[in-house]
């Protein structure tokens, strides 16, 4: 009888700890009532907790929204830039991306990037992880299909332009998985973050009193080269490297 | 004048009537006519000398003031030629404050000596009769015959609340000319003025403590504290010449009034946005001339502020017109009283909008806070909001300059709105990247391509193969026939059993070495048993079998059982199965 009631009580806590899919939807749909009535805190905390355990785009877009609402710039970039590594093309979270950061105090000129850079990054565009993958199951399965009835056929030039098409569809299908492992990379990868404290001094070397280079100012994105005795080396989008004491930064 | 005309006479006729006195015994007394009294009670003190012509010297009152007086009175009384006399001067007296006064001696110098009154004590108490003006009562005990008071309509105020000040000169002087006033200094204080003209002495007398001034309104403001804390009214003081006549050059005097202290209170912190610092007792009407108009005809709006506060210190409220309406800076009419109550009236903002465009129009409620100060609370006024109605304008000029079209106006930044509905939710840090489901999805087609191909080239094979796959039928074909036969066997159907035994044979060597019904004889049995080693004795087994199948088949001869050819048949298969396959 005890082990019964134990093994209850286990499975209570369990199913009480695992937040199911219906509860997180609950929670957010709560959330973007409290946020329409004007209570960001609230709906903050609805977003936050649902957040969790699950994440979309959109939810991360909610939550940045929320903090902007609550005049806590440095907290909305983060969420709008975790956003935008799940969906980058997503023009909502653009806008309000480029709203946040026209608060923060550092302008930093981004280094002009190579052309061949940026027309990677249109032909890659604003698909996530997720969709490249999606894309390159489809044209595996063109592919093949193709190169199937190509085989079956009996007409030379139709064999000839089928072979032609699912040789298209072959280097589709590479490109694709190529996509998908760069955005999942990007997307997995934690090396840039948002700087929360509201000044820090980036130094030289990574102890107090070496020489201070420049005064960052939350909000500012960075990226960590390297990590020191919890000292940060990080790069500015301008190319400036230095060294930022701990807990002022925080990934996204 | 008149008074000392007639104390000349009365010495005259003393100065008559002394010779005969001077055998008279001298008195001089000191009476009250009582020893007690009240606040702004009045005593009566005389003093008497008998028998003598003398001057006596007033004494001192000790703290007491004169109301009245002195009065002299002289009598002569002739009794059986004996004529006596007496001289009495009278005070009437009176005290500001409650206590304990002594009336000093006075003194007369009478032939070669002086002669002195006893000091006479006087008992104050608390006047139990109205209370005179505190303000008054302080006033006076600096100077009882001349001093200015400072009386505020409160000494608790709020922030921008107002205050009246009144400056009061009390005098009990006759003539009074002033020479210099200096205003008290108002820090943290806007002041009006309250127009009064020229300062004149009110008819009525008023008393303090039972003295009698006569008194006259300096000056009156209305004060607004701008900051919460303790704000001082400092002194107001005048010089001015009292008691100047033709004969006196009269007597200079600075008369100062006291300073006084307002507590102001910050208004509370809930104030509501639209406040901006009007506190009183006020409304607010909103009228717009008319609400039917042609597009770019004008429409006067008019927020009127009325009631007792701060209104000159009032700012122009926030118009929250649709853009399509154009506004003019308002123009500001002041019908604004400032006097003893305070400031009261109304100001009024007339707006000139003009728009630009037909359609239907709200103009929004405007909102009014102020600080009431009779609730001690915030109050707000909205007014109904307005519906315009702008029809077509008649294609004036006005109408004409303006472009038809134009750029969409950028009114506000805001961030855009939350998204709501199914948000998509997956579990954290999953990825259809690298999962085991995408792998399996990219490598199913390849799997199905490679057997696809693979089924292909197999059937291939087989259908180039066409005689193979009858040599691998065969077997199972004779089989089925040799069942068929058994069961022609089993139930004792001679023909058919024949039949199936015969096609069974035949079938099976035609579909097994490739041979045509008529191809199907003795000598190319033969030749065919004859490509496998040891095919001799099977092939000739079988042709006999053949024959004796025949002949059973179209003669009703039977030389043997059928049971034994159906075995026989059954065995010479399987001996030619294992002869092809070895």
């Amino acid at each position: 009888m005890r082990t019964l009631a134990f093994s209850l009580l286990c499975l209570v806590t369990i199913t009480g700890s695992a937040m199911t899919r219906t509860e997180a939807d609950s929670l957010v749909a709560r959330g973007a009532r409290a946020y329409s009535a004007g209570e960001t805190a609230t709906a903050l905390a609805l977003f936050d907790s649902a957040n969790t355990v699950f994440t979309s785009p959109a939810l991360l877009y909610n939550i940045g929204n929320c903090h902007f609402k609550l005049n806590d710039v440095p907290h909305a970039i983060l969420f709008y830039e975790r956003a935008l590594r799940l969906a980058p093309g997503d023009a909502d979270v653009r806008t309000n991306l480029e709203l946040a950061r026209q608060k923060v105090v550092d302008r930093i000129s981004e280094l002009p990037s190579f052309s061949l850079g940026s027309t990677w990054a249109r032909i890659r565009g604003g698909r996530d992880a997720d969709e490249w993958s999606r894309r390159a199951l489809w044209a595996c399965l063109l592919f093949f299909l193709c190169l199937a009835i190509a085989v079956a056929m009996k007409g030379r030039n139709a064999r000839r332009a089928l072979f032609g098409v699912s040789a298209l569809l072959f280097l589709g299908t590479a490109l694709s998985i190529a996509f998908a492992a760069f955005r999942h990379d990007e997307l997995t990868d934690d090396s840039e973050a948002i700087i929360m404290s509201p000044k820090v001094d980036v130094r030289s070397e990574p102890r107090e009193g070496s020489t201070v280079l420049f005064v960052l100012h939350k909000g500012t994105k960075v990226t960590i080269l390297q990590q020191e005795n919890t000292w940060s080396e990080v790069q500015l989008a301008n190319g400036s490297v230095g060294w930022m004491p701990p807990a002022s930064l925080e990934r996204i | 004048m008149a008074k000392h005309i007639r104390t000349l006479i009365a010495l005259a006729f003393l100065f008559l009537a002394v010779q005969r006195l001077a055998a008279q015994e001298i008195t001089f007394t000191a009476q009250v006519d009582r020893n007690s009294i009240a606040v702004g009670e009045y005593v009566k003190y005389t003093i008497s000398l008998g028998n003598a012509r003398d001057r006596f010297e007033a004494p001192s009152f000790g703290g007491l003031v004169v109301v009245q007086g002195p009065f002299d009175n002289s009598s002569f009384t002739i009794i059986n030629g004996r004529m006596s006399g007496s001289t009495s001067r009278t005070w009437v007296l009176t005290a500001t404050k409650p206590g304990k006064y002594t009336i000093g001696a006075a003194k007369v110098r009478v032939g070669g000596g002086i002669i002195e009154t006893q000091p006479i004590t006087i008992e104050v108490a608390k006047g139990a009769g109205q209370q005179s003006d505190p303000n008054a009562t302080q006033g006076q005990s600096r100077d009882p015959n001349i001093f200015i008071t400072i009386g505020l309509s409160q000494r608790k105020a709020y922030v921008g609340e107002q205050i009246v000040a009144t400056y009061t000169l009390y005098s009990r002087y006759s003539g009074l000319e002033t020479t210099k006033e200096t205003l008290p200094k108002l820090d943290g204080f806007w002041a009006e003025n309250v127009e009064l003209g020229e300062p004149s002495w009110d008819p009525q007398f008023s008393t303090v403590n039972g003295l009698q001034y006569r008194t006259a309104i300096l000056k009156r403001q209305v004060l607004i504290p701008q900051r919460a804390g303790k704000l001082r009214v400092s002194n107001y003081t005048m010089e001015c010449v009292v008691n100047r006549s033709f004969f006196n050059r009269g007597t200079p005097l600075e008369v100062k009034s006291n300073a006084v202290e307002v507590t102001v209170t910050d208004l509370p912190g809930n104030a509501p946005a639209s406040f901006n610092g009007a506190v009183g007792e006020l409304e607010m009407v909103v009228k717009a001339d008319r609400t039917q108009v042609k597009a770019n005809e004008a429409i006067e709006l008019t927020v009127t502020y009325a009631g007792k506060g701060n209104l000159k210190l009032l700012e122009a409220p926030d118009l929250e017109l649709p853009s399509d309406l154009e506004q003019y800076d308002p123009k500001v009419t002041d019908k604004i009283n400032v006097n003893a109550g305070g400031m009261s009236g109304s100001r009024s903002y007339q707006y000139l909008v003009i728009p630009r465009h037909e359609g239907d129009f709200i103009i929004a409620p405007i909102e009014f806070t102020y600080f009431d100060t009779r609730s001690g609370s915030y109050r707000t006024i909205a007014s109904e909001p307005l519906n315009l109605q702008v029809s077509p304008g008649d294609g004036t000029a006005a109408a004409v300059q303006r472009p038809n079209k134009t750029d969409v106006q950028v009114l506000g930044k805001d961030i855009r709105y939350i998204r709501t509905g199914d948000l998509d939710l997956r579990p954290t840090g999953e990825h259809l990247f690298g999962s085991v489901a995408w792998f399996a999805g990219l490598s199913a087609p390849a799997v199905a391509f490679v057997l696809f191909l693979g089924w292909r080239r197999k059937r291939e094979t087989e259908l180039r193969d066409v005689a193979g796959s009858r040599r691998k039928q065969a077997d199972k074909v004779a089989r089925k026939r040799l069942s068929d036969a058994e069961i022609a066997l089993k139930s004792s159907d001679r023909t058919a059993f024949y039949d199936a035994l015969g096609k069974a044979l035949h079938g099976y060597v035609g579909d097994k070495f490739g041979l045509g019904p008529a191809e199907i004889n003795a000598a190319n049995l033969r030749a065919h048993y004859m490509r496998y080693a040891g095919g001799e004795p099977v092939a000739i087994d079988y042709i006999r079998l053949m024959e004796a199948c025949d002949m059973a088949r179209y003669a009703p001869v039977e030389d043997r059982p059928r049971q034994q050819l159906y075995d026989e048949a059954a065995g010479l298969i399987g001996r030619t199965e294992q002869l092809v396959r070895a």
